[in-house]
């Protein structure tokens, strides 16, 4: 057969058809990101100068961090996910995304919904559920939107013509269902039908472990999954395992939220379940990187020159990190110690930014080209985006875990007073509040670029794109 | 996996295997869990709040003080949360404390004190001593806690002239440093009334026998 | 450089899709036989199974504490609870409660009364005398002059029949078991009986009428 040419064609197709909701989708999420990102570095400061923004009650402290989050993880993460999981489901079901006049309105739905909930925060209409602050009206709004994203995402999936299924679909289609029903789930049990007492915090452990493991890990791995061998040309290494690795990790993440409730008043046999689940994990984890890392092997020089394999890199050794630090936070005796602190706000921090947000940066190096026929136009922002991402989960990862054991050990000592941990940790508080700038900065780097790729009038200078076909992928490089 | 129906039900099987073994299972636990009758005096824990202290809690939920302070005390054993120094209660918080609490807020971050217990932490004050030191902290952390990071909450008052009117009995008596100025004087507002009347409200003080029997820690043997 | 250069500026792919997932179908389907290396892998994952549902579920089974929903300490004792012991409080305890609500205003804390206002419990012979005098001044009342300990009171007391019969009978164990008085309990039947017997009366006693019965 000579798939090449025709390939290069219905590819082509695909990319125009997927264009526009693509980048509406990665232009709010940007947006998100940036707004998102401010609010998070104001409300970090906040921590070691209480005096910034106090006497403003739309940004008392406690309406901005949840609003700074809510942002991020609503505003950027769900519409970069939405971005390129269109994106990537129409490439892998090798079928153009119709109609997708609708996906705008899916994208205004979805983002208006976004606003009003932020905006809904910061005027003191929080429900301060955590991850489901936003006021409870907004849900139906989400839910709409995205439906509307879900409904093809799956029609997508099943008009596919490709007689097999790749491990990134599996990744896409179970995320595409668990995130609304996670979410609707979580809205009638905290807000239609309140349930008792001490229940409310565990459906929102289990709804929060769930986003972040139910759907920002698994697009990130569909991520991994697919560029991987799209950027070497090598398939994944034991492929034969990857589907054990997908429902290993299905089953137990699902079950992992009680680990959130470690010495809470739930009855004990929920957090043992989430720790038990937490140690299963592993399993899984360690078939993704005997995937990936076995993939990668002998071929990390390739990341030399591809900033989409760079920031894939990252985001598997985070993925591993976060794992291990789900873990570690799970064996009782450390968790006694690290609970309540800046340690603990790592482990999702890992998760949704190192994890996540580098995989969909390096999807979107990969994708806008293809998608808008143009290049980057600064190689050196490209360099700082990504220099900055990694040096600050660098000084995260190992700052925070640091300040998070400090805290521990004080909070734990009754005879170190609350004033006295508070000055002892604000050098901690600072660094924090430096390194979410530093990752800021890059994030201008990206935009910048961004606006210069993909806004038709800013975009005129910027050359043409020339992309080689790709050859076929071949078996004997499977190694 | 070809399948789109294979993998669908397996996404959903999944997810309704955790729905049900963690939460519905979890629900007909808790949700069974009822008030508890004191037999000698014949009263029910734990107690609702009463309807100004209930307004205080959609107060403490629209500032988000969830997210510095938790309201959950440890048992013994896990953690430092009973020892002399903290005292953040006389025992580790129960399912059943938080029973007729609309929203249980228990929290994640602990960068300020755990708050489960406040209401009983006023020592020999009288409860409107008690009253005024949440004021001045909401007002002005800095006026009673040096050092602290809480950001002050002045939209809480109202500051407002004294000339032309009483003086009012509920003006903060503020250090000078802290102190608005002559002629001022800082008034809770009603949101602030109810707040502090619901930080007031939060104790747990009834010990439930059979919690406390079933969570004592199981004596020392040589197999443990 | 330059490749590296003109890599940052677009990315190229090494593979295209369909051969990706055709590629990847084939390998899902055969299990690499050749090399000898990889025949350990399956293995050893298969060993890391097993160690991670054996401790996982030892690790459930020491620390799910029977699954019982009112423990929420891991360190709690693991043996089953026996039969909750019904706390057994006497009658005098109870009625503390019901004292606390009713009496307290007049007869006070400490049993003693008012001077002059309201007669004091503590070691009143009313109190620790005859069970039917009190029992009917609990349920209609008294009113007129009463000499208790030596003084004269003249006040009136409101009735409590409303209350249950074993209501009563808690609160008078407990006037009868306090500040000193030492007499015995009091029965709800007492109380019922006594209550039947005065059940038309509608009437506050009098201490005169009230010497006549009982001893």
């Amino acid at each position: 057969m000579n798939p090449s040419a025709n390939n290069r064609t219905e590819q082509l197709e695909i990319d125009a058809s997927a264009k526009w909701p693509v980048l509406v989708f990665f232009a709010y999420g940007l947006g998100w990101l940036l707004l998102g990102g401010l609010m998070q570095v104001a409300a970090a400061m906040q921590l070691h100068t209480p005096a910034f923004l106090a006497g403003c009650e739309w940004v008392t402290h406690g309406r901005l961090t949840p609003a700074a989050q809510n942002a991020l993880v609503y505003g950027w993460g769900m519409n970069a996910a939405f971005a390129f999981g269109l994106w990537l489901m129409a490439r892998l079901s090798a079928t153009t995304l119709r109609h997708g006049g609708w996906l705008f309105v899916a994208a205004k739905f979805w983002n208006t919904g976004v606003a009003l909930g932020v905006g809904g925060i910061l005027a003191g209409y929080s429900t301060s559920f955590e991850l489901l602050e936003m006021p409870r009206f907004v849900s139906l709004l989400l839910l709409a939107a995205y439906a509307l994203v879900g409904v093809w995402a799956i029609t997508t999936f099943s008009i596919r013509n490709t007689e097999n299924v790749y491990a990134s679909q599996w990744y896409i289609f179970g995320a595409a269902f668990w995130f609304p029903w996670l979410y609707a789930i979580a809205q009638v049990m905290l807000f239609q039908a309140p349930v008792r007492g001490v229940l409310q915090p565990v459906v929102n452990a289990w709804y929060a472990h769930g986003l972040y493991n139910l759907w920002f890990v698994p697009v990130a791995l569909a991520a991994a999954y697919y560029f991987l061998p799209k950027i070497l040309g090598k398939p994944v290494a034991n492929y034969y395992l990857a589907s054990l690795a997908f429902w290993w990790l299905a089953v137990t993440s699902a079950f992992a939220g009680g680990s959130r409730l470690i010495g809470a008043p739930v009855p004990v046999w929920i957090p043992t379940m989430g720790i038990v689940a937490n140690m299963l994990v592993v399993v899984g984890v360690v078939i993704v990187a005997i995937n990936l890392f076995g993939t990668l092997s002998g071929r990390f020089e390739a990341a030399k020159s591809s900033p989409t394999l760079r920031f894939i890199l990252l985001s598997i050794v985070s993925f591993i990190l976060a794992a291990a630090m789900n873990l570690a936070l799970s064996m009782r005796g450390f968790a006694a110690t690290v609970q309540f602190t800046l340690l603990d706000g790592l482990r999702d921090w890992l998760t949704f930014y190192a994890c996540f947000s580098t995989a969909m940066f390096g999807a979107a190096y990969f994708i806008l080209p293809r998608l808008t026929g143009k290049e980057w136009r600064s190689t050196a922002l490209v360099k700082l985006h990504f220099g900055a991402t990694a040096l600050g989960i660098l000084l995260m990862v190992v700052g925070l875990s640091y300040a998070g054991w400090t805290q521990g050990r004080l909070l734990n000592d009754a005879t170190v007073s609350f004033t006295a941990l508070t000055q002892a940790m604000t050098f901690w508080f600072a660094f924090r509040t430096g390194t979410l700038g530093l990752l800021l900065i890059g994030h201008v780097a990206f935009l910048i670029n961004f606006v210069w790729i993909a806004c038709p009038i800013n975009s005129q200078g910027t050359a043409t794109a020339t992309l080689r076909t790709p050859p076929a992928l071949s078996l004997e490089g499977h190694a | 996996m070809k399948n789109g129906l294979a993998l669908f039900l397996g996404v959903f099987a999944t997810l309704a295997l955790s729905w049900a073994g963690l939460l519905l299972t979890a629900h007909k636990q808790i949700g069974s869990l009822g008030q508890f009758k004191d037999p000698a005096d014949e009263t029910l824990y734990p107690q609702p709040l009463s309807g100004l202290a209930n307004q205080g809690r959609l107060v403490y939920q629209d500032l988000g003080c969830v997210s510095c302070h938790t309201q959950q005390v440890r048992q013994q054993g896990f953690g430092n949360d009973l020892a002399e120094g903290r005292k953040w209660g006389e025992r580790g918080s129960y399912a059943r404390d938080y029973i007729r609490d609309q929203t249980v807020l228990i929290g994640q971050n602990r960068l300020g004190p755990d708050l489960r217990n406040v209401g009983s932490r006023l020592g020999d004050a009288k409860p409107e001593e008690y009253a005024q030191w949440f004021y001045k902290l909401l007002y002005a952390p800095q006026s009673v806690a040096a050092g602290t990071n809480m950001p002050a909450h002045p939209f809480l008052f109202d500051v407002h002239p004294v000339a032309g009117r009483q003086p009012s009995a509920h003006a903060l008596a503020l250090p000078s440093k802290f102190a608005p100025g002559p002629g001022l004087e800082v008034v809770p507002t009603p949101r602030a009334v109810a707040l502090v009347a619901y930080l007031q409200s939060l104790k747990d003080t009834y010990d439930y026998p059979t919690e406390r029997s079933r969570n004592t820690p199981a004596p020392k043997e040589g197999g443990h | 450089m330059s490749a590296n250069d003109s890599n940052f500026r677009v990315e190229q792919s090494a593979a295209s899709d369909d051969s990706i997932q055709q590629v990847h179908a084939r390998l899902q389907k055969q299990k690499p036989e050749k090399t000898d290396g990889y025949s350990m892998l399956p293995l050893v994952l298969l060993g890391l199974m097993c160690c991670a549902v054996f401790f996982g579920s030892i690790y459930l089974a020491h620390f799910s504490l029977r699954f019982d929903p009112l423990v929420y300490s891991e360190h709690a004792n693991r043996e089953k609870p026996g039969a909750v012991k019904v706390v057994a409080l006497t009658r005098a305890q109870m009625g503390k409660k019901v004292f606390d609500t009713t009496c307290i205003a007049c007869h006070q804390a400490n049993g003693m009364g008012v001077p002059g206002q309201y007669p004091p419990l503590a070691a009143s012979e009313w109190v620790t005398g005859s069970e039917e005098r009190i029992i009917r001044i609990v349920l209609h009342g008294l009113n007129g002059p009463i000499t208790v300990e030596g003084k004269e009171y003249n006040n009136v007391m409101a009735p409590l029949g409303s209350l249950k019969d074993d209501q009563i009978a808690n609160v008078i164990s407990y006037v009868r078991a306090s500040w000193g008085n030492t007499a015995p309990e009091v029965s709800p039947e007492t109380v019922a009986k006594v209550r039947a017997e005065t059940a038309g009366r509608n009437t506050f006693w009098t201490a005169a009428e009230l010497l006549k019965i009982g001893n």
